[in-house]
């Protein structure tokens, strides 16, 4: 019998100071044991239970995409016992991961569509494996005009850079970096990212939206694309809440009678919309 | 003595008037429960709220637990002698200003202890009924009276605070106190070898669920991270363990040192009949004897461990 | 189906033929309490209300050691988590469950597995018991399990029914390895026991109260009852103390905690409750809940409407009264399931 509450065991191969305050730090484990990479078969958008023995286990959404293989990447903000014990692993140190949990972004329903990616903050990471999932030669023909909005509130918490500064050079997918306020050096775009996203939405008909970003990103962003005509249905968003199991079984992530880690993270706003705000 | 009848008629009165006259927003009260053998706290807000405050027996929750959250609105308390001392203690620990608080004593002759009154009545009670001195219990096909004097709490057995006289109005009769607890058992614990003492300690914990009911409904836990949910540092496990659990009560103990009222909401809280008091009443016993000291019944004397004066003893710092 | 007398004279051989190739678990009296607990069968009682704790422990202990590991670079996968408790898994019979209780199980097995994952530590303890209820002539004041869906002679989550019977037991088997169990048995002789099922089980009904309705907590979106004003008066007085929570049968959330020695360490649940307000605090400080109100309602929701959504319209309360008996403050499921359905 399967054991969900297993981790796989991973040797922690690159760690990497993403920020400027060094908060952010992305984690590149290999599997330990041969088998289990396929084991660990996910989509964009699924989490994991990042397992460090003795410690615990934070629930952390899979920064890298499934066509990236040999390796799984995680971007870690340093908040809590976890978190912090992560910061201050080596390189060849033992951990596991357990997953992948939860469901991924819809993709496969949203084929023949235009896509608005939107990211906040640290949020990014699941919108990173996305992005970089779209934009392979056999999944980008199945897209129309994708545009990524990102913003962060100084350049030096801008994660991906070199990545989205690639992304910047295709003609396949509109750009648009933004930081809160100006700052010396930055030649990108100033702006809090719902005002950004208000320049440069499409227009609604035959497009989503996919969110990902702080509470209060959401709250100001979510009101600009329902102005702009976009329906509750497609608006996709990724929740957070507190989780331990991830199995939908120890009970505290749920809003209402769905269970973030199981029935979620994805969940679009016509959904969120019959639910009590508990997240 | 006053029917209780009269009294709940006097309870209900002096609920509107705190409230018609503006000092207090909501009464703290007892109402009728859904079951046999139990009340409801009330929070009663308006004067039809009022018409709903009873008296019982059974009334063992310490309303003065709801103070502390309530601390910004002016509050009145339908409070037996303990319940005031607590409320007294909230006060001289700054939890609450003393301006808020409208203490509305009842005069009080103990409380059921549930556990005694299931030792001498274990079928079922379908409807129970009483007054002040006698407990009427009806079940399948029978009916019993039990005089209450002789399944009171421990702690009512010993209370020293029967009338509340430090309230700002006393209704009802007033009682006289009972013999002061002589601690004579804690005497024999005492003399006890560490070893012994430990186990009788575990055993006396060792169905704990760590549901931490008595410390939610004691009005001194009122810490707004208790230790055990503290996770940075995490200083107690969350297992059954029964060093961890031994801990969480001794410490708990420790921290009501000379605070404790002996309320007995503790026990009374209790899903599985721990003694929880007794951690408490030795930690009473010793303020006792160390200060002199005797919580709650003084609204300006300070506790005993929450003071400091230079001329302390401090022989044992070496 | 099968069915069984077992006399009086015969109950001791009877319950002893339950402890041979199985470790059985029968209502005793532990220290005061009765208690579903490993039973010495001279001492099992079949005159009682319901025990004091629920028998979700038995599949689901309160704490349960998941996996350890070692940290000694000189043997093999140092720092790896291997799985504890799930090899040589006892194989019990339960005896004794009141047909409320079988009923929480039954709610408990359909989170645990669920939709999408299998826990196989309670999935191993579940699937290798043998559950023999026994069925209830005189329910207790507090108890309602026929206003939540339930019967005092209810058969669901059960392999065997037993009902007391002239000192001694009727039983029939409900499911085929109930059936099975039967067969190998001392102290039965065959028998007759619908009729008298039947008959028994009409009386308990009838002295049961009134079925709670529920049809409009079924008819109502989520936030229509999320937004009644009711819920302000019955977190007024909780003390978010977790007593409801740790007694109920079908409450099952859990904790998961690391704790390590010199030498490794140990990954393992606890029970955990959805009244405090660590439970569902962020790390970043955040609590989507975070005040009593959205904790109580929180968990009468979870009972009465979010479980029914998700099994069937099948209730997450069973009626089994302990809540209601145990509470400190007197907060009422049936009353509060009154107040959200009117």
């Amino acid at each position: 019998m399967h054991n969900p509450y297993l981790p796989y065991p991973v040797r922690l191969a690159e760690l990497r100071v993403e920020t400027e305050d060094k908060n952010l730090r992305t984690f590149k484990f290999e599997f330990l044991n041969p088998g289990d990479e396929e084991k660990f078969a996910y989509m964009p958008g699924q989490f994991a239970e990042l397992s460090v023995p003795g410690q615990g286990e934070i629930p952390i959404g899979i920064a890298s995409s499934p066509t990236e293989k040999g390796h799984v990447l995680f971007t870690v903000n340093r908040v809590g016992q976890v978190s912090s014990y992560m910061h201050n692993m080596k390189e060849g140190d033992i951990m596991g991961i357990r997953g992948p949990l939860g469901h991924p972004y819809p993709l496969d329903k949203l084929e023949g569509k235009n896509l608005i990616i939107i990211a906040g903050g640290f949020a990014v990471t699941t919108l990173r494996s996305t992005i970089v999932w779209l934009l392979q030669p056999e999944n980008r023909p199945k897209y129309g005009k994708i545009t990524f909005v990102y913003g962060a509130r100084n350049p030096g918490l801008l994660l991906y850079e070199d990545q989205w500064r690639e992304w910047q050079k295709r003609d396949d997918i509109d750009v648009y970096v933004t930081i809160d306020r100006e700052a010396p050096g930055w030649d990108g775009k100033v702006g809090f990212v719902p005002a950004v996203t208000k320049e440069v939405c499409p227009p609604p008909e035959n497009t989503a939206a996919i969110i990902c970003g702080p509470p209060i990103m959401i709250k100001f962003t979510q009101p600009v694309l329902e102005e702009a005509g976009f329906e509750p249905e497609n608006i996709i968003m990724s929740l957070e809440n507190r989780m331990k199991c991830g199995l939908g079984i120890c009970g505290r992530c749920n809003v209402g009678p769905e269970y973030v880690c199981k029935d979620g993270p994805v969940f679009t706003l016509a959904q969120l919309n019959k639910l009590p705000r508990e997240y | 003595m006053m029917s209780l009848e009269d009294l709940i008629k006097k309870i209900q009165e002096a609920a509107k008037r705190a409230l018609k006259e503006g000092k207090a927003e909501v009464v703290l009260g007892y109402q009728a429960g859904t079951t046999p053998m139990a009340v409801a706290p009330l929070f009663a807000r308006t004067e039809g709220d009022c018409d709903k405050l009873v008296w019982s027996n059974f009334a063992k929750t310490n309303l003065s637990t709801y103070l502390p959250e309530l601390k910004d609105k002016k509050v009145a308390i339908i409070a037996k002698g303990c319940d005031a001392r607590s409320a007294v203690g909230q006060v001289v620990e700054h939890q609450i200003p003393r301006e808020n608080v409208y203490v509305i004593g009842v005069p009080c002759t103990g409380m059921v202890d549930l556990e005694a009154l299931k030792s001498k009545e274990a079928r079922p009670v379908a409807a129970s009924d009483e007054d002040m001195a006698t407990i009427k219990l009806r079940g399948d096909g029978w009916e019993t009276n039990i005089a209450k004097e002789e399944i009171l709490r421990r702690n009512c057995k010993t209370c020293i605070c029967r009338t509340p006289k430090m309230a700002d109005e006393v209704i009802g009769d007033e009682v006289p106190s009972m013999t002061p607890d002589d601690y004579a058992d804690l005497k024999e614990l005492a003399a006890k070898s560490p070893e012994e003492k430990m186990a009788y300690f575990k055993g006396m914990v060792k169905d704990c669920l760590r549901c931490y009911a008595c410390r939610n409904a004691c009005p001194l836990c009122y810490c707004p991270v208790c230790f055990v949910d503290e996770t940075r540092p995490q200083w107690l496990g969350k297992s059954q363990d029964e060093m961890d659990t031994f801990v969480f009560h001794l410490l708990r103990g420790f921290h009501c040192a000379g605070r404790c009222t002996g309320c007995g909401a503790c026990e009374a809280a209790c899903p599985v009949g721990i003694k929880v008091r007794e951690f408490n009443r030795i930690m009473e016993e010793e303020v006792q004897k160390d200060w002199n000291y005797i919580p709650g019944l003084d609204w300006e004397q300070k506790p005993p461990l929450t003071t400091y004066r230079p001329d302390d003893e401090a022989d044992f710092i070496r | 189906m099968a069915e069984y007398i077992v006399k009086e004279s015969a109950l001791k051989d009877f319950f002893k033929s339950l402890t041979e190739g199985r470790k059985l678990l029968a209502p005793v009296e532990v220290d005061g309490k009765l208690q579903m607990a490993e039973a010495d069968p001279e001492n099992i009682s079949i005159n009682y209300t319901n025990t004091h704790m629920s028998p979700k422990s038995a599949f689901f202990p309160q704490t349960e050691r998941l996996m350890a590991f070692h940290n000694d670079a000189e043997k093999s996968d140092p720092f790896v988590y291997k799985p504890l408790g799930l090899d040589n898994v006892d194989q019990t019979v339960l005896f004794g469950i009141r047909p409320c209780d079988a009923r929480g199980l039954v709610v408990d097995n359909l989170v645990f597995q669920n939709n999408r994952f299998t826990d196989p530590y309670w999935k191993t303890k579940y699937e290798s018991s043998i559950k023999i209820g026994l069925a209830c002539h005189n329910p207790c004041p507090q108890c309602f399990c026929t206003s939540v869906g339930g019967s005092p002679f209810g058969e669901e989550g059960l392999d065997v029914l037993a009902v007391v019977k002239d000192g001694g037991l009727a039983l029939k088997s409900v499911t085929a390895e109930g059936e099975e169990f039967l067969k190998g048995l001392k102290g039965t002789e065959s028998g007759d026991t619908s009729a008298t099922m039947d008959e028994l089980k009409k009386a308990a009904e009838a002295k049961m109260p009134a079925a709670i309705d529920q049809t409009q907590v079924e008819a109502r979106e989520i936030m229509d009852i999320y937004n009644q004003p009711h819920w302000q008066e019955t977190a007024d007085r909780c003390l978010n103390c977790g007593v409801c929570t740790f007694v109920c049968p079908t409450c099952h959330c859990f904790d998961i905690q690391d704790e390590t020695s010199a030498k490794g360490g140990v990954r393992m649940r606890n029970w955990d409750t959805c009244m405090s307000w660590l439970y569902s605090m962020h790390g970043t400080g955040h609590n989507p809940r975070p005040t009593k109100t959205e904790r109580v309602r929180q968990r009468f929701m979870h009972k009465l409407k979010y479980i029914p959504m998700k099994q069937n319209g099948n209730c997450g309360c069973i009626g089994c009264g302990r809540c209601v008996t145990m509470c400190p403050v007197n907060i009422d499921i049936r009353e509060v399931a009154r107040q959200m359905n009117q």
